[in-house]
């Protein structure tokens, strides 16, 4: 039984590589598929021809009908459920057994490779479109992700529509270079790049990274999107090399397939609101005199009435509107998706909010039984309106940096003829930030993949297939700052101010493969080779005006312009080989190495080798297995590499423009290059053991890793008498253990409740093994060891807040919780209902809340009357949270009511959701999930006046017709 | 197929694209001025460091300001008044006071030290890398000056011009004045019979040829001796200086700010009446000031609304600049005047109460008669360089930065008087203490 099916799933591979199918007569086949256990029909199975992409989907009875060549085979699959093949003449009505695992699922594991998920040797997380989409509006596909799948952790670094989310798989990858992992769409090595607009150029934050911008993967529509692959560590994506040292994200898009074409419109529509406010504290004569002096007092009693500028600033209702069309249909030899939507998202905060346009073609054609082609087409247009929140200095413009000194009895409204008053107590005035300054961007975007794949040998035994994929990922992020001239940080100084940026990223990767499987009797080999070539270009233009002319917004209209550009190019290269060898389902080896070089390194043609090796055993496949309770058995170990070179312009010493009067000069930058930089690589061996009970009803999948990341990259501060600040070397090692275990359950499942359940469990620690330099803070990171920040010790922590204390750095906090844990529910109720929710447990970490400081500080921090003094002892709060992540409720209406519309319409579903509706948590600022620092560095949970976050509730239609 | 593989792969390692050594498409290397040093390089170099020694300058001040209670500074940061009057028990080592004045004096100083190390290559006379030479030794040594008066005996750097291979903390605070004497002579040296034909900014308007920036050097030399307690020296080098009993006070090269693209601005100029960004006057510069003192009303304006911060609250706050572009002096006749008046205590007490007169008299004061004291020049000094940053030091080398001599500000905060710190100096920062 077991040699037969390998030989026949052999066969079948060999099949789906050709597409030589003889065309026959056709032959109409028909019938209803249904649950085996249950026996209740089963709608949404796609039925398709083996080998071919001819198919279609059950309907709403679990009914089929199609028309075949004679002598087909039929493959009925679906998530959830084990595949069923069976030959077209014999099919008709059709049982599917359960089973959580997805054993049958086929996994992208490489750059031309893939491997059924029962013989897959690592724990890759897979989210399907119906996990990721189906229950409520997602408005960026990362923050889609929350609480989906293991060993993924995400911090929203700001509530503002339009995202900003930082990714971290299995923990810390890096100290300077990148944590974000790399996004591969179809093939396109995809920019998710945080690009500031520059307007710490006016409010004098410190860095880019405290402007709040949101990265680039926002412009990806998540409806578009088919399922996402989450290689999380070194061990499942080595094969990516030098670019994959904080994993992988492969996503693929919507895709056609033959038959009638498929027509399907979605309209949400929803409302946001903040999900907590700080509030007014309880102002009386008294605590005004005790808090501001005696002085105060007077005003205070002048005014008669308090201003609550933070229910001004943040009470809005956002209104969020978003409709999706698509069509996706076919011939034999050419299937097509065509998809665009429209979203248009309000913040809390007037002025703000996000728009996003987005067509999409994705198009398969076959030109001849061996050769096919491919393409996945997308423009995007984003438009982003951020406001001004998060850290500055004396620029007056974040919102509640400001908000925070302000005292409520001083009238910042505008008077009868719109002239805002200066705000006495504070830097600026939050309503003419708001309602008069400008914090745009807008992106212009194509991402562009051809596919292109021949069969050069095909035979019984062997097949030789050639593939070669191109992307192209260009785009154009064009950002305006404008701060009036009579904001009064502006006024006198530098007399208003606008900053302009155009940016160009022009990502361009192509990669050519051979892949070779043979079968030889038991065993079945698969070697590929390959090379791998990427080009990222960017260009940063930034334009800056000062001492404008009253009234004037345009770059021209000053007396003071100011530009900076800067220009980087990276080049990589890189050669592939992998063996992979089947022995009868029973033992699954790989082995590979790819060879990398980089214009980032020191020296630009050292190729660096990455290994991996994996090998799965399946217990339950060996003769002499016989429990049969336990359906499935897999003990597996993987090992792999990974790289990352350094961030661009670490190798060079250069002079920095400079000028006084006019009269221009140079002055020594404040980085000292270093020559010699080599990657840092990631080690990562991971263990895991994949259980199936009562017959594919219980899985449970279980991993526990070690990822090294060796020679750390950093920017090492360097004593600065030097005249330099910093030095990139790697000097450093660090360690991140962690533990994953996914439990999927089929509790219920009869007519009138399916009840599918997903409880996942994930923590990661990181630490320094090795700091080859002596102790010091993490540059970019925090606020200096005076009000907190992070520091590398070899020992330490790495998520670890340090102070000062008594003059020695000390860990006070750590921002890496003790585990997460989702709850992941889908209940189909009496057929037409569908009810799922997700709940997200955060357990332990801890964020510095310097926003709590400035409310300290500013005296106006509600919490001061009850703790009875000003200031609090520490700004750590503890940051854990139980979260309603998402809650969702559908009614299909039953096909039979859509018999009016005379077959015209399909399906149609309408339902309710709802995102963050409920979260309990001790912390005390707006949101425990934060992070001021932005996405990429490995700081998070600093709080420094982000934009609140939001609760959402969504009403939807879908039909499909 | 094995074989075709084979090929395949080879083709692929050996036909794979050659990447190109990376050059900086934005900025010029440091190298290739080194090596070969054009004039115009050279004065590249030389407005570097005028740019540069201006940065962080408003936080020198506004910080050892706070120290001695001179002003306080009211912005974005609650450390300004906060750590600063000592509330917080201690100066922090990573924190943008202690910091931000060290990095940019030495990031200056590199830039002096490239113009040395770019010499004996550069394509110029002899006697122009003599002027090169002069200005870079003169410039350090202004910026070691800032140093001394910040860090005192936290331990200062001396030798830094290979950023591998730095030389000591120099902890004992007489032995870098020593330095910093030894370079200024050095300077002096070299400037004489120079070509100095470089031009200089505006600020240096004067003192931008070979004997005018020598007068500065000399200048500087003064308050160096003085520090040093070498009154015979000071005076010798207040003749050489632009020392002018009957001159105008504010003669003296200045730091230069406009509103061109990429210029700054001055920091240490704030909008009048405003509480979110102000450097608030300590009261007691205010009340303990001689009826009649030009210079308080001069120097700082009443507050419409003064509203408090960190408990902490005064009556005026600064008017000493009129805009954002107004300059900012390096060393100017006041200074000098009283430098005078000082050294000349206890050996000439005519040209002692000359010096100090000088002053007084242009301050709508009445003329000292009989022995000049320290403590007169001291008061003098205290309203005569009011947010220039000499109180800390002036203090320090009379052994007057404490508690008895300065009167505190009362500090309110949650009701309680604030436990107030004078500090003697700034901690060495933290990423120097490291190695």
């Amino acid at each position: 039984m077991r040699d037969n099916y390998l030989k026949k799933g052999l066969i079948a591979i060999a099949f789906m590589l050709s597409c030589s199918l003889l065309m026959a007569q056709d032959q109409q086949v028909s019938g209803t598929v249904t649950d085996a256990t249950s026996g209740d029909p089963l709608p949404g199975i796609t039925v398709q021809v083996k080998g071919t992409t001819t198919g279609t989907i059950t309907d709403i009875d679990g009914k089929y009908s199609l028309s075949v060549p004679s002598g087909s085979v039929l493959i009925f699959s679906s998530i959830g459920f084990s595949a069923v093949e069976v030959d077209a003449g014999s099919a008709g009505d059709i049982q599917m057994k359960t089973d959580v695992t997805n054993l049958d699922e086929v996994v992208v594991t490489g750059l031309a490779s893939s491997i059924k998920r029962s013989n897959l040797a690592n724990a890759v997380g897979t989210v399907s479109a119906e996990e990721l989409t189906g229950m409520t509006n997602q408005a960026t596909l990362d923050g889609a992700l929350y609480g989906k799948t293991t060993g993924v952790n995400l911090v929203s670094i700001s509530g503002a529509p339009g995202g900003g989310i930082a990714m971290r798989l299995r923990g810390i990858s890096s100290v300077s270079g990148n944590n974000q992992p790399l996004i591969i769409i179809d093939g396109i090595y995809m920019s998710n790049a945080e690009i500031p607009s520059g307007l710490r150029f006016a409010s004098g934050a410190n860095r880019g990274n405290e402007e709040q911008a949101s990265n680039r993967l926002a412009d990806i529509d998540p409806n578009d999107i088919q399922n996402i692959e989450i290689l999380k560590g070194a061990s499942a994506a080595a094969i990516y090399g030098t670019r994959a040292n904080a994993g992988v994200i492969l996503i693929t898009t919507k895709r056609g397939s033959s038959g009638k074409t498929q027509f399907s419109l979605s309209q949400d529509l929803g409302f946001s609101k903040a999900r907590r406010l700080i509030g007014l504290r309880n102002w009386n004569a008294t605590n005004v005199a005790a808090t501001f002096g005696d002085s105060e007092v007077a005003a205070f009693n002048a005014a008669n009435q308090l201003f609550d500028y933070e229910d001004m600033l943040f009470g809005e209702t956002g209104v969020i509107k978003n409709t999706n069309l698509s069509a996706r249909g076919g011939n034999e030899k050419t299937t097509f998706f065509i998809g665009g939507s429209i979203r248009d998202e309000e913040g809390i905060m007037l002025n703000t909010g996000f728009k996003r346009y987005n067509i999409r073609t994705n198009i398969d054609h076959k030109i001849s039984d061996r050769v096919r082609i491919g393409t996945a087409s997308s423009f995007i247009r984003s438009e982003t309106d951020r406001g001004f929140t998060g850290n500055e200095n004396e620029g007056g413009l974040a919102v509640i940096y400001n908000l925070a000194y302000t005292r409520p009895w001083y009238d910042l409204r505008p008077d009868q003829f719109g002239n805002y008053p200066d705000n006495p107590t504070s830097f600026g005035n939050m309503l003419l930030v708001r309602d008069q300054a400008k914090n745009k961007d807008k992106v212009n975007r194509t991402l562009q993949a051809l596919k292109f794949e021949a069969d050069i040998i095909k035979t019984d035994e062997q097949v030789l297939k050639f593939s070669w994929n191109g992307g192209l990922d260009y785009f154009t992020n064009e950002t305006y700052v404008y701060v009036p001239e009579y904001h009064q940080a502006q006024a006198g100084v530098q007399n208003g101010y606008i900053g302009a940026g155009k940016n160009v990223f022009t990502n361009l990767n192509y990669q050519a493969f051979l892949v070779h499987d043979i079968f030889l009797g038991d065993l079945a080999l698969s070697t590929s080779v390959g090379v791998s070539y990427l080009n990222f270009k960017r260009e940063f233009l930034f334009n800056e005006s000062t001492q404008l002319i009253p009234g004037q917004t345009s770059l021209t209209q000053s007396s003071t312009q100011r530009i900076r550009q800067d220009l980087q190019n990276e080049e990589e290269f890189g050669v592939i080989f992998q063996e992979q060898a089947n022995y009868n389902d029973m033992l699954i080896g790989t082995v590979g190495v790819r060879m990398d070089k980089s214009s980032l390194n020191g020296d630009p043609n050292k190729m660096y080798p990455f290994l991996k090796a994996s090998l799965a055993a399946n217990i339950h496949n060996f003769d002499f297995w016989s429990v049969d309770q336990i359906s499935q058995l897999k003990v597996r170990v993987a090992y792999g590499e990974t790289g990352s070179s350094a961030t661009y312009g670490s190798l060079f010493t250069n002079f920095d423009a400079t000028n006084i009067n006019g009269q221009s000069g140079v002055i020594i930058g404040t980085q000292l290059g270093n020559e010699n930089l080599e990657p840092e690589t990631s080690k990562e061996l991971e263990f895991g053991l994949d259980v199936g009970l009562l017959d594919g009803l219980v899985g449970l999948e279980f991993s526990m890793y070690n990822r090294k990341v060796n020679d750390l990259l950093f920017d090492r501060s360097l004593p600065p008498s030097g005249g330099f600040s910093t030095e990139t070397i790697g000097d450093a090692d660090l360690e991140n253990k962690g533990v994953e275990i996914a439990l999927r359950a089929k509790p219920v499942s009869n007519g009138t409740l399916i009840w599918n359940s997903t409880v996942s469990w994930w923590k990661n620690e990181a630490t320094y093994t090795r700091v080859g330099v002596p102790a010091f803070t993490v540059p970019n990171n925090g606020f200096g060891l005076g009000l907190g920040t992070f520091y590398m010790q070899e020992g330490g922590t790495v998520t670890a807040i340090y102070q000062n204390v008594d003059g020695t750095p000390t860990p006070v906090g750590d921002t890496q919780p003790d585990f997460q844990m989702s709850f992941y529910n889908t209940l189909n109720i009496l057929k037409n209902f569908d009810l799922s929710f997700l709940v997200h447990w955060k357990k332990g970490g801890e964020n510095l809340n310097l926003s709590d400081l400035l409310f300290d500080d500013g005296g106006t921090n509600p919490i001061i009357d009850e703790r009875g003094a000003q200031y609090a002892d520490t700004w750590i709060q503890p940051a854990g949270y139980w979260r309603l992540r998402e809650v969702a409720l559908y009614y299909t209406i039953p096909s039979s009511s859509l018999n009016v519309f005379g077959g015209a319409i399909q399906s149609v579903k309408i339902g309710m959701s709802g995102r963050n509706l409920w979260t309990k948590t001790d912390y005390l600022g707006y949101d425990p999930e934060v992070s001021t620092n932005g996405t990429n560095a490995i700081s998070n949970g600093l709080d420094v006046g982000p934009y609140p976050s939001t609760k959402q509730v969504f009403f939807h239609l879908n039909v499909n017709f | 197929m094995k074989k075709f593989i084979a090929i395949l792969s080879l083709a692929a390692i050996t036909f794979g694209c050659e990447i190109d050594k990376q050059i900086n498409p934005n900025a010029p290397a440091v190298v290739n001025i080194i090596t070969a040093a054009t004039e115009a390089d050279m004065n590249n170099l030389v407005i570097g460091v005028l740019a540069r020694m201006r940065n962080s300058h408003a936080i020198y001040v506004t910080a050892t300001g706070t120290i001695t209670r001179e002003l306080y500074l009211f912005d974005a940061d609650p450390r300004n008044t906060t750590d600063l009057i000592g509330t917080t028990g201690s100066l922090d080592n990573d924190s943008f006071y202690t910091t931000a004045n060290w990095i940019n004096r030495y990031r200056t100083i590199k830039n002096c030290n490239l113009i040395l190390d770019a010499l004996p290559n550069a394509i110029i006379s002899d006697a122009k890398k003599d002027a090169y030479s002069g200005f870079a030794k003169t410039m350090m040594a202004h910026q070691y000056l800032i140093l001394y008066s910040a860090y005192f005996d936290s331990g200062i750097r001396l030798d830094v011009s290979d950023p591998a291979n730095l030389g000591p903390l120099v902890t004992d605070a007489s032995a870098v004045l020593t330095f910093v004497r030894n370079l200024l002579d050095e300077a002096n040296g070299d400037l004489t019979g120079s070509d100095f034909s470089m031009g200089l900014s505006s600020g240096f308007d004067g003192f931008d040829d070979a004997a005018g920036f020598s007068q500065f050097n000399r200048a500087l030399a003064a308050r160096a001796a003085l520090y040093d307690g070498d009154m015979v020296d000071a005076l010798t080098h207040l003749g050489n200086s632009f020392f002018d009993l009957a001159g105008s006070l504010t003669t003296g090269p200045s730091m230069n700010f406009s509103t061109s693209g990429g210029d700054l601005l001055n920091d240490l100029f704030k909008v009048p009446q405003q509480n979110g960004n102000q450097i608030v006057v300590s009261d007691t510069w205010v009340n303990e000031a001689q009826a009649g003192d030009t210079r308080v009303t001069s120097k700082s304006a009443v507050r419409d609304n003064p509203s408090a911060k960190s408990g902490i609250n005064g009556t005026n706050e600064t008017s000493l600049y009129a805009s954002a572009t107004s300059p900012i002096s390096i060393i100017r006749n006041e200074e000098l005047l009283l430098i005078y008046a000082e050294a000349n205590i206890g050996t000439n007490n005519v040209e002692a109460l000359a010096g100090i007169n000088a002053v007084r008299s242009a301050a709508g004061l009445a003329d000292l008669a009989g022995t000049v004291t320290v403590d007169d020049v001291l008061v003098e000094r205290r309203y005569s360089l009011w947010g220039e940053a000499h109180r800390m030091v002036d203090l320090r080398r009379t052994g007057n930065l404490n508690d008895t001599y300065i009167t505190l500000d009362p500090i309110v905060v949650d009701g309680t008087p604030a436990v107030q710190i004078i500090y003697n100096q700034f901690p060495l920062p933290l990423d120097e203490v490291g190695s």
